[in-house]
């Protein structure tokens, strides 16, 4: 009897997770490639005492990452960069190597790819990409060879992960391979001049919001009706004895 | 209640992107203005759960955690440095540079600035100076009696005079290139000043090592795109209204919360 108040409650902390979820998507969506994030809800089992079965309780336990890809929008930049399919960029921080779809680059003062946090851009062999300053024009080619004035320097490297799952988000839209290992990939293709927007989707989103915030009212009217039964029950009971 | 605090980083997100597309709009007919763009990040994530935390007392491990994001920040106002088109004017003294470089300005201040704004005037003594009445470096003065001025595309200025046949030099408009363009800061007035992240100017002669060329006769026209500025204005507008939503839901939550007792 009691615990019914408490399947709700762990539903509705739930939702407000979930909640919480979808504003961080909306928030970002125009983040240049971030991903979708999602909240699965798994199911504690309990035994119940007498009889058989058992209470489920729900769970937010674990958190899916979208991996479609984004819209690609045309900038005319040539240091922006999009990643046509899979793959992901390798950027160098202070605590190791992350990956981020985010292919909005610029130089630094010596003459580096970095992106807009100053984090450096690497390259196949995991070194940062020097562009010399007196290059009047900078291409890059579609499978990532960055060439000054004709002259090839570098080709980026875009890596791959075993599962792209498990990759732990970062701040900055980085994400953290941990143990996973980033292989270079063959047969990426990178589109100069071109930015991977956010793969938020604003319908679904207001979709699963509504569906959010819906629940959560069931839930609460469900509660509603617990603390009456239980007020009756008490009463009831008072009133024979 | 986290959600109402990361629909507003999203709505602040979107006010500003529609500050940086107004502004690019209001200079739309600049002179060699250069189109901004404002580029967002995800802000840091809150560990519910971390991924690979043992699960189970046979060491199972969790393959996906429970990360909750706490919104959005702008990473960076980038200038999309991208020639504008080049717009005939006729004026001896209008120049447009072709490719990369800015034409050294000193301020009052006594420091450098460096403009991409080639609309040059004269001054009562034949100083070069530009719109705003800054002398171009290393200063040229157009003495009096000067007929005609050419300027070569590598930036020689020239006179012709009654009394010669042949024209007369008068000195050389250098460029300044920088390593990261986009590092430069903007002060107004058209002008830019070097910073830590620009790195320092590396002055020479136009067309060598990688510097463009002069176009006498020409200015350049501001790089915005008013076709892309309004499809991006849009999407923030739409944007700003999906935040707005979420706060909206996110209260009705709270709201649903307040009334059971």
């Amino acid at each position: 009897m009691d615990t019914s108040g408490y399947v709700t409650l762990s539903r509705q902390t739930g939702l407000w997770k979930e909640m919480q979820v979808v504003a961080n998507n909306v928030a970002n969506l125009s983040t240049t490639g971030f991903r979708r994030e999602g909240v699965v809800f798994t199911e504690m089992v309990q035994a119940l005492p007498n009889e058989g079965g058992g209470v489920a309780m729900a769970a937010a336990r674990a958190r899916f990452s979208d991996p479609t890809q984004g819209s690609v929008n045309q900038t005319g930049n040539p240091m922006d960069l999009a990643i046509q399919g899979s793959g992901y960029f390798m950027v160098e921080t202070d605590d190791g190597n992350r990956l981020t779809r985010a292919g909005a680059f610029a130089l630094n003062t010596e003459g580096e790819m970095v992106n807009p946090d100053g984090l450096r851009l690497l390259d196949v062999g995991g070194a940062p990409i020097f562009i010399p300053p007196d290059a009047a024009v900078m291409s890059v080619a579609q499978d990532g060879t960055v060439s000054a004035d004709g002259a090839p320097l570098a080709q980026i490297g875009i890596y791959e992960v075993q599962n792209e799952a498990a990759l732990s988000n970062q701040m900055g839209t980085l994400f953290d391979p941990g143990e996973d290992e980033p292989l270079a990939m063959e047969g990426a293709v990178v589109l100069q001049g071109f930015i991977e927007g956010s793969n938020v989707n604003p319908v679904t989103e207001m979709a699963r919001m509504i569906e959010v915030q819906r629940t959560y009212e069931m839930g609460m009217k469900f509660m509603e009706n617990e603390d009456e039964r239980i007020r009756n029950v008490t009463r009831t009971l008072g009133q024979r004895a | 209640m986290n959600a109402l605090q990361i629909a507003a980083t999203g709505m602040d997100a979107q006010q500003m992107r529609v500050e940086v597309i107004s502004n690019n709009l209001a200079n739309m007919n600049t002179t060699a203005y250069n189109a901004r763009r404002a580029e967002f990040a995800d802000l840091m994530y809150r560990q519910v759960q971390a991924p690979g935390s043992v699960s189970a007392a046979s060491g199972a491990v969790l393959p996906v955690g429970v990360q909750l994001g706490m919104g959005v920040r702008p990473a960076a106002v980038m200038m999309n440095v991208e020639q504008g088109a080049s717009t005939q004017t006729g004026g001896q003294l209008d120049m447009s540079i072709e490719g990369k470089g800015y034409i050294e300005i000193a301020l009052p201040s006594g420091i450098s600035g460096f403009t991409r704004d080639g609309a040059l005037k004269m001054t009562g003594d034949g100083l070069l100076i530009t719109a705003e009445g800054f002398p171009v470096v290393p200063n040229i003065t157009i003495p009096d009696g000067a007929r005609e001025v050419t300027v070569s595309p590598e930036g020689e200025v020239y006179a012709m005079f009654e009394d010669q046949v042949d024209p007369e030099l008068l000195g050389q408009i250098t460029l300044a290139t920088f390593t990261n363009e986009a590092g430069l800061e903007a002060t107004g007035n058209n002008y830019y000043r070097e910073t830590n992240a620009s790195g320092a100017p590396q002055v020479g002669a136009a067309g060598e090592e990688g510097r463009g060329m002069l176009r006498q006769g020409y200015l350049e026209a501001s790089s915005v795109d008013a076709v892309r500025e309004i499809t991006e204005l849009i999407e923030a507008q739409r944007g700003y209204e999906l935040n707005a939503k979420v706060i909206t839901a996110a209260d009705q939550m709270l709201g649903a919360t307040t009334q059971i007792r």
